[in-house]
């Protein structure tokens, strides 16, 4: 080993492996399966925290006829609330088929580099077309 | 939650609530995209059955503790100053248990 490294002259771009500290942070990519995993957390915390939300909206739609009118006039009529509702939606569906999907590499499948990268992708393609699907229907 | 030192008991009930939750957003996706849009009264009537009721409380109850679960576990990979933890783990606590009484009294309260 010594003697390659004193034979060749090291190469620029050579990599070496150490921590990364916080001013590499803008060049350091996340690997595909690493993007599906912190999505999965994110979406999590989302939904725990969102609830906060989604509770009182569960309450107001079953209490008598004129609250689920309210409901619908501040959902579909605010585009803000609309963008949240969406948000949530799809915070459901991704945590759902990503947690499908972790709960089958826990079994020890899927996870070879290349499958790992292939199912996150299919998991970010079906929750958005799942998502969409939902909303069409709902419009 | 502590004092299952091995996380054995948490990584089976995590996946065990999921289950729960996952059929009844299943279900409830189904009945959407085949019905659309419920009126206030197919909406409300539906709410109005027991068995689905119950299965709502449930459903609703495995979606507290699988993000309790969830959360506890998440705030420690990000959060090293201890008195922060201590905090957002108390918030986790409160909001679980809040819900947990919010949505027995939405289903089976008083209107």
């Amino acid at each position: 080993m010594s003697d390659v490294t004193k034979s060749k002259p090291r190469p620029v771009d050579m990599p070496t492996f150490r921590n990364i500290a916080v001013s590499d942070l803008a060049r350091y990519r996340l690997p595909l399966p690493g993007i599906a995993s912190i999505i999965h957390r994110i979406t999590g915390i989302a939904l725990f925290f969102g609830l906060i939300l989604l509770l009182p909206m569960l309450q107001m739609s079953l209490k008598s006829e004129a609250g689920f009118e309210a409901f619908r006039t501040i959902v579909w009529g605010n585009p803000l609330a609309k963008l949240v509702m969406i948000g949530l939606l799809f915070a459901i569906i991704y945590h759902l088929i990503a947690g499908i999907r972790h709960v089958i590499q826990d079994s020890g499948k899927w996870l070879d580099l290349q499958v790992s990268r292939s199912t996150a992708s299919a998991v970010f393609v079906s929750s958005v077309v799942v998502t969409a699907l939902i909303v069409w229907r709902l419009w | 939650m502590a004092s299952n030192q091995s996380g054995i008991q948490d990584w089976w009930l995590q996946r065990i609530s999921a289950g729960i939750i996952a059929a009844y957003v299943l279900l409830l996706i189904v009945l959407l995209l085949v019905n659309g849009t419920p009126t206030a009264a197919q909406w409300q009537a539906l709410f109005a059955n027991n068995a689905f009721k119950a299965f709502t409380l449930l459903a609703l109850i495995a979606t507290f503790y699988h993000g309790l679960i969830g959360v506890l576990h998440i705030w420690p990979d990000y959060i090293k100053n201890a008195a922060t933890r201590a905090t957002l783990n108390a918030l986790s606590w409160l909001a679980a248990a809040g819900y947990a009484l919010y949505a027995v009294y939405i289903l089976f309260g008083l209107k």
